[in-house]
């Protein structure tokens, strides 16, 4: 039961992201550019979840921001779904319980899946490779990130524990050393 | 961890007010004359006071004569400025109404012959990367794939899907959109494709070895390709970049279209 009522809980998180994203990110801007939210949220999931919830949850809220918004099915379907895996691979090698693990991964996961998104179009549609203004955005997007992951990180943490108690039990005993 | 509840609190605030200055200072100039104004109301007072000290000090006794000259030279100057801004401020406005109608003349004589459908922006990308927009209107309304959408002053982009009631538009700034142009005077063939750099430049490509671009030339779409109707307003040249090789030389549009304010949009029926 309680994993029906997280999983319900995710989904309604996954649309005020996409409110949040659409609306007051597209105007609460660091020189033009935005950050994503959707990034911090299936790392989210992926780290605190099930094996599997992050790659499955990324393969979903990247298919649903591709009919919604994108211009090509499967971009960001590809993208979040890659990092939902990622963050299940930063799970099993990284300790969650530093504020700057976090921020590095988030770092990390934010430039793997914009690069990964980038060459997709770039192969699918051929477009300009401008790696300058590429770089210019990316680095302000990862700045962005990380000052959202710093804001919400006890939110995160508590919520992660929740999660991860629920579907993982307590049998990690690394974070009580 | 936080080391305690408070300094995690305190550390969230500080982090969000310093997230609050970087968006404001990384946007534009428009909120700098309100802080300058408090900085300035802050500093003045203790700097006139410094000031008036370390003249008097230095024993500099005309500083008051001097300084009600200058005070009533200031007045004057600044009532003058001020006539002349003024009459500066209506003659823009004239000229920027002159402008605008000049352009809703030229597009009611363009677009006239077209049958368009009105619609309103719904949705603007979430990426920084690509720039689609969602409008209000579909197959209900007449919509479909491949349709040309424009707005007050120019080209917009084409629909690339279609649903209902909303219509996926991909606009010429974003950075997979090709657009085959002419350049009014010379009628030049030219490709424009959409830049990360800029909400409002296009770049100019593959220009001709022995075409002329003028700055300041008007930009229309060629007809070519088959997705834009030929003769849509696109924007104008705003500089030519020379390269060693005469091939690879490109030219930056500025488009007529400001998509940071993009609300109505028309879709034209060409089928």
């Amino acid at each position: 039961m309680r994993k029906v009522i997280i999983n319900i809980a995710l989904i309604i998180t996954t649309i005020i992201l996409y409110i949040l994203q659409a609306n007051l990110f597209n105007w609460f801007t660091i020189a033009g550019v935005m950050p994503n939210l959707f990034v911090i949220f299936i790392l989210f999931i992926g780290l605190f979840g099930s094996k599997t919830m992050g790659t499955i949850y990324g393969l979903t809220v990247g298919l649903f921001l591709d009919f919604v918004i994108g211009a090509r099915i499967g971009v960001n379907c590809l993208g979040l779904g890659i990092i939902g895996f990622l963050a299940m691979i930063f799970d099993k090698n990284f300790s969650k319980d530093s504020r700057m693990t976090i921020m590095v991964m988030v770092m990390v996961a934010t430039i793997i899946f914009e690069v990964i998104v980038y060459l997709i179009n770039y192969i699918i549609v051929s477009i300009n490779v401008e790696i300058i203004n590429f770089i210019r955005i990316l680095a302000i997007e990862v700045l962005y990130n990380v000052i959202l992951t710093i804001i919400t990180y006890p939110i995160i943490q508590k919520a992660g524990y929740y999660i991860e108690n629920e579907y993982k039990g307590n049998k990690i005993l690394t974070r009580y050393f | 961890m936080y080391r305690s509840k408070k300094a995690g609190i305190i550390g969230i605030v500080i982090t969000i007010i310093i997230l609050i200055f970087i968006v404001i200072f990384s946007n534009g100039d428009s909120n700098n004359t309100f802080f300058e104004n408090i900085a300035s109301n802050l500093v003045m007072p203790i700097q006139n006071g410094l000031t008036y000290l370390k003249n008097q000090l230095s024993g500099n006794d005309t500083f008051f004569t001097d300084i009600n000259k200058l005070n009533e030279e200031n007045e004057e100057l600044k009532q003058k400025n001020s006539q002349l801004e003024q009459s500066l401020r209506e003659l823009e406005n004239i000229k920027t109404e002159n402008e605008t109608l000049k352009e809703y003349l030229n597009l009611t004589e363009k677009y006239g012959e077209y049958k368009t459908i009105p619609g309103y922006v719904i949705n603007k990308d979430i990426s920084n990367y690509s720039k689609t927009i969602v409008i209000s209107i579909g197959k209900k309304d007449g919509v479909e794939e491949q349709m040309t959408v424009i707005g007050d002053k120019g080209l917009v982009g084409h629909v690339i899907s279609v649903t209902d009631s909303t219509a996926k538009v991909q606009t010429i700034i974003d950075t997979a959109s090709s657009v085959s142009c002419s350049m009014s005077t010379t009628k030049d063939s030219i490709v424009c494709k959409g830049t990360l750099d800029d909400m409002s430049l296009l770049r100019a490509m593959y220009i001709p070895t022995e075409a002329n671009i003028i700055q300041g030339d008007s930009i229309e779409t060629s007809g070519l390709g088959g997705i834009y109707p030929k003769g849509i307003h696109i924007g104008t040249v705003k500089k030519v970049t020379n390269t060693q090789n005469l091939t690879d030389r490109y030219a930056l549009i500025e488009t007529a279209v400001d998509f940071n304010k993009l609300d109505t949009v028309l879709v034209i029926n060409n089928k």
